[in-house]
């Protein structure tokens, strides 16, 4: 300030200056830590910007699986969760099968024939031989894997897979199931790729 | 006029500079403390609905949806905007070291504002409130705040653009963001809810509580700090430490703290309170980097506080810390369970209002005043009356309503718990609360005392002031000019 | 910060960024929302109001109404839940043995938390008994099938839970769709007073809702509510008295000779009061509504 100042002013102290300094490391760290915890919690909690995802709900797939079900939706959900505790391990959760394992349901043939007969067949008594699927030779070994299941579960299974990755098919009935079973009999033997041709769908 | 001046000779006086603020802050300050007694006074006859629920049974104007709804409006729009704006225009004009810029323009805008307050207020009271939460205001009401609020920002920028020193202090960073963000976010959410096609839906909540977060948390912040970043270096007389810590704080106030506002309970899609959870948890850093700066600057000063200016900005400061983390807690979705819906949120509202803006106003009123005015308070005691009653009242009144919010919110969560007995707990509070009110009014007595005083003081000297400038032509500038704006600024 | 453009565009910058995720986001997202379907039915949501409940919602506006209640119904979770309601020709003593042995298969079979398995050993056999409740619903239909093979009926539903539910306040939590017709959206953040999101369910008698306006320590006795006689005319009886006049009881009516006549605002209030439902199962807030149930 100059002298001319000073002779028309009161005594004041002059206007604030601030000391130079970066922010410190500390509290960098501290941000960046809350940044990843919060990036959990918003990968978690927010539903990734779905809008008829709701709080308590974290998901589309949560929602999905409380919604009430009624018929078709409660077979199809039950079916969903026999298939991937049941079938999924060899033909995939995704149904493209597995290579020298299981042949694809997805596309398949076999699995949207127009009756669900000669398809019931598989899961109560179980393929052994060659089997043709797709255009692609199989030979295949499977077990009688739907023997051991209530005629609801194979029912809910059944139509799980001729109505999901695409494929449109009829509901199966457990009553379809239970025909199936009482021909089969008490002691199934795997059918082979002709066998099952023969039969009607 | 005398922006040439100002060019020439840089080193211009700083009571130059000061009594080019006088009809501006005098206008702004005036009204302010009018309002906020105003406010209080309104917000103590709401709460009284709740102590004798028949009270106001055949008088619509004064039930508490319609006296609580003007009374928080006043405070905000009424006492903590004005006040801000005219500590704002000060700081810019002496940091800057030019004399205000157009001073005349912040004289109109401070009247259109008190005007634009009054046409809100009243017709609140009358039930024609917009029905959105902190933007109850009607479209006239509004369209003035914003043109006010307009012209106060271009004076203040011009100003700033006349400084004859480029580099920016911290303060600068803090007021000059807050004048962009009241614009464009009053501005937006008017024109979206106000406006003649509003969104449909939950939209509005979501556009409301954007608005209110960004007023009532960063606005709040960016102006009560900025003012505070000012006077507790200027009041210890050292430099601001460690500006990395403020810039630091600044940045992620902005960028975070914008985030925040909707409420974990809101029926919105999840991603919305998630996000604001996100920017909640974040705020926490901008939060306590700006106390340490505070803390910092504040620690071993040898300055006597006995309810001076000093005494009201540590009291803010601190405010703004507790208010705000209690602030930032209402977002964390565990701890909402409890405080939804609860007496706790007008609590923490009150707080951040009163405790920390209104602290570092009134402080920052007292510090100025005296110098724009060119002499001492006319009732120094009562402004340290004024500190403890608003001290002491701020928390009689927010932290029963703390406690008691609390309570409630453990009962209202317990569905064996009947209703009634959730409210009935929150009401024995309520009765402190009021009391405590009682004293935040009491001390915003003093501060209307002492502004009106001194305008009147100077208003009688008026005369005498005409003869000296024209006596003595080296005063002569546009301290004195105005004349024409003296009216105007009784208001 | 050295500059002034450098502190206006890094505010501008936050405040854009804010901008776009609060407020252009919801408006992409919410903003075109149409009426959505009830679950499981044809039906329309929400219902827009007419007549007197459209004006109402602005009286609820101007009287700060939403200053202490809100109109939202909070969630906290939402089960699986299977009840008995049939036991048949079973001894509930006998049932109780297979449940409980059923229900130790369940206990291993889900690992979700929020699991509840009935605890059997008070039960008298008194109906419906909740037995399971729990995210899994697979677990539910493999119960139910259990129990329908021994003859004993069972219901399975979707219930939302939560304090709000539990106090009567709702069925399910409000979501956006519940508000489409509304302006103002007036959710409120105080319950000084109770939710009214339902409120048109739980009293949907409009002279009830006058009376209560009027005189709402004549019907809940400790409530705090303030009343609001300004929104009712007190006049004399005429030849005849006023066919709409408010039936109070004695301690609150006027003097002999006068009587109570809601105003049109009152009215108008009234009905809106009683149109505020949000009860209906939708897919984002999913529940099985009692009557759908088997």
């Amino acid at each position: 300030m100059s002298d001319e100042n000073k002779n028309c002013c009161s005594p004041e102290t002059g206007e604030p200056t601030a000391t130079r300094s970066s922010a410190p490391m500390w509290i960098i760290v501290v941000t960046l830590v809350l940044l990843f915890t919060g990036g959990l919690f918003l990968d978690s909690h927010s539903g990734w910007f779905d809008k008829n995802v709701y709080a308590p709900y974290q998901s589309r797939e949560q929602l999905e699986s409380i919604q009430p079900k009624s018929g078709e939706k409660q077979l199809l959900a039950r079916g969903k969760a026999v298939y991937e505790s049941v079938c999924g391990i060899c033909h995939g959760s995704d149904g493209l099968g597995k290579p020298g394992q299981a042949p694809a349901l997805a596309g398949s043939e076999w699995v949207m024939a127009k009756g669900a007969s000669r398809l019931a067949h598989i899961p109560l008594a179980g393929v052994a031989g060659a089997i043709q699927v797709g255009g692609k030779d199989w030979n295949m070994n499977m077990a009688a894997m739907g023997a051991a299941l209530p005629d609801e579960d194979v029912a809910a299974v059944l139509t799980y897979i001729r109505s999901s990755w695409g494929n449109k098919a009829d509901a199966v009935t457990a009553d379809d199931v239970k025909k199936v079973r009482a021909e089969i009999g008490k002691s199934p033997q795997p059918y082979s790729g002709s066998q099952l041709l023969k039969m009607p769908e | 006029m005398n922006l040439t001046e100002n060019n020439e000779n840089k080193a211009i006086c700083s009571s130059e500079i000061d009594a080019s603020c006088r009809l501006p802050l005098l206008a702004l300050f005036g009204g302010a403390a009018l309002w906020l007694v105003l406010g209080l006074a309104l917000g103590i006859v709401a709460m009284l609905s709740f102590h004798q629920p028949d009270m106001f049974a055949d008088c619509s104007c004064l039930t508490y949806g319609h006296a609580q709804t003007a009374a928080n409006d006043l405070l905000l729009y009424g006492f903590v905007m004005p006040a801000a704006l005219g500590v704002i225009l000060w700081i810019f004009a002496r940091l800057s070291q030019v004399t205000l810029v157009l001073p005349i323009v912040p004289v109109v805008a401070a009247n259109l504002w008190h005007l634009g307050v009054f046409v809100g207020t009243v017709t609140i009271l009358f039930g024609g409130s917009t029905g959105h939460p902190w933007l109850e205001y009607p479209r006239a009401a509004a369209v003035l705040l914003f043109a006010a609020f307009m012209l106060i920002s271009v004076s203040a920028a011009a100003t700033l653009g006349f400084r004859t020193h480029r580099e920016l202090y911290p303060s600068h960073w803090f007021l000059l963001a807050g004048l962009l963000w009241f614009v464009w976010s009053y501005g937006t959410a008017n024109l979206f809810l106000v406006g003649n096609h509003p969104p449909r839906g939950v939209v509005q909540a979501v556009i409301g509580w954007w608005l209110t977060n960004n007023l009532l948390f960063v606005w709040l912040a960016l102006a009560g700090i900025g003012i505070a970043f000012y006077f507790l270096p200027k009041i210890v007389g050292k430099p601001l430490a460690s500006s990395g810590y403020a810039l630091f704080g600044f940045l992620t106030l902005i960028f975070f703290g914008t985030w925040v506002g909707i409420p974990p309970s809101a029926p919105v899609p999840a991603w919305l309170p998630t996000v604001s959870a996100f920017g909640a948890l974040l705020s926490i850093i901008p939060v306590i980097a700006l106390g340490i700066v505070a803390m910092k600057t504040v620690c071993c000063a040898k300055v006597p506080c006995v309810g001076g200016s000093f005494c009201f900005i540590k009291f803010g400061v601190l405010s703004f810390v507790v208010s705000s983390l209690l602030y930032i807690g209402e977002f964390c979705p565990r701890a909402s369970r409890v405080l939804d819906f609860t007496w706790f949120n007008v609590g923490v509202t009150q707080w951040q209002l009163l405790g920390f803006a209104g602290m570092i106003l009134c402080g920052a009123i007292y510090e100025i005043l005296p110098r724009v005015m060119g002499k001492e308070l006319p009732f120094a005691k009562l402004a340290k009356l004024n500190f403890f009653l608003f001290a002491g009242g701020t928390l009689l009144f927010v932290i029963p309503l703390l406690i008691g919010g609390v309570e409630q919110g453990m009962k209202l969560r317990d569905a064996n718990i009947p209703f009634a007995d959730a409210s009935a707990v929150a009401l024995k509070f309520l009765r402190i609360s009021t009391t405590g009110q009682l004293l935040v009014l009491l001390g915003a007595l003093c501060l209307l005392l002492n502004i009106l005083v001194m305008t009147i003081q100077w208003k009688l000297g008026l005369v005498k002031t005409v003869v000296s400038v024209v006596k003595d032509s080296l005063i002569e500038g546009s301290a004195y000019q105005p004349l024409p704006g003296d009216k105007e600024a009784k208001s | 910060m050295k500059t002034g453009f450098s502190v206006f565009l890094a505010a501008f910058v936050a405040l854009g960024l804010s901008w776009c995720g609060l407020v252009y986001g919801p408006l992409k997202q919410l903003g075109g929302a149409q009426e959505t379907t009830v679950l499981q039915s044809t039906d329309k949501w929400p219902v827009q109001r007419t007549g007197d409940a459209t004006l109402g919602l602005q009286v609820y506006r101007a009287n700060g109404c939403a200053a202490c209640h809100t109109e939202l119904v909070h969630q906290t979770g939402a089960a699986n839940v299977l009840t008995l309601t049939d036991i048949g020709v079973h001894k509930a003593a006998d049932l109780k043995d297979f449940t409980t042995s059923l229900l130790g298969t369940v206990s291993e079979l889900t690992t979700a938390s929020n699991t509840v398995v009935a605890n059997l050993a008070g039960w008298n056999g008194e109906l419906p008994k909740v037995i399971y409740s729990g995210a899994d619903d697979t677990v539910v239909s493999m119960l139910g099938d259990k129990f329908k093979a021994v003859g004993v009926k069972t219901e399975a539903r979707v219930i939302a839970t939560g304090a709000d539910i539990a106090r009567g306040w709702g069925t399910r939590q409000s979501v956006a769709a519940d508000y489409l017709y509304d302006s103002p959206v007036q959710f409120g953040s105080l319950r000084a007073g109770p939710d009214l999101a339902n409120i048109g369910v739980r009293a949907p008698d409009l002279n009830w809702q006058l009376q209560h306006l009027y005189a709402p320590r004549s019907l809940v006795k400790n409530s705090t509510m303030p009343a609001f006689r300004y929104l009712f005319t007190v006049k004399k009886i005429g030849a005849q008295p006023a066919p709409d006049a408010l039936v109070l009881p004695k301690e609150f009516s006027p003097a002999t000779g006068f009587e109570v006549v809601p105003t049109d605002e009152a009215r108008q209030l009234a009905a809106y009061l009683v149109s505020l439902k949000n009860n209906a199962p939708l897919y984002e807030a999913p529940f099985t509504p009692i009557t759908a149930a088997k």
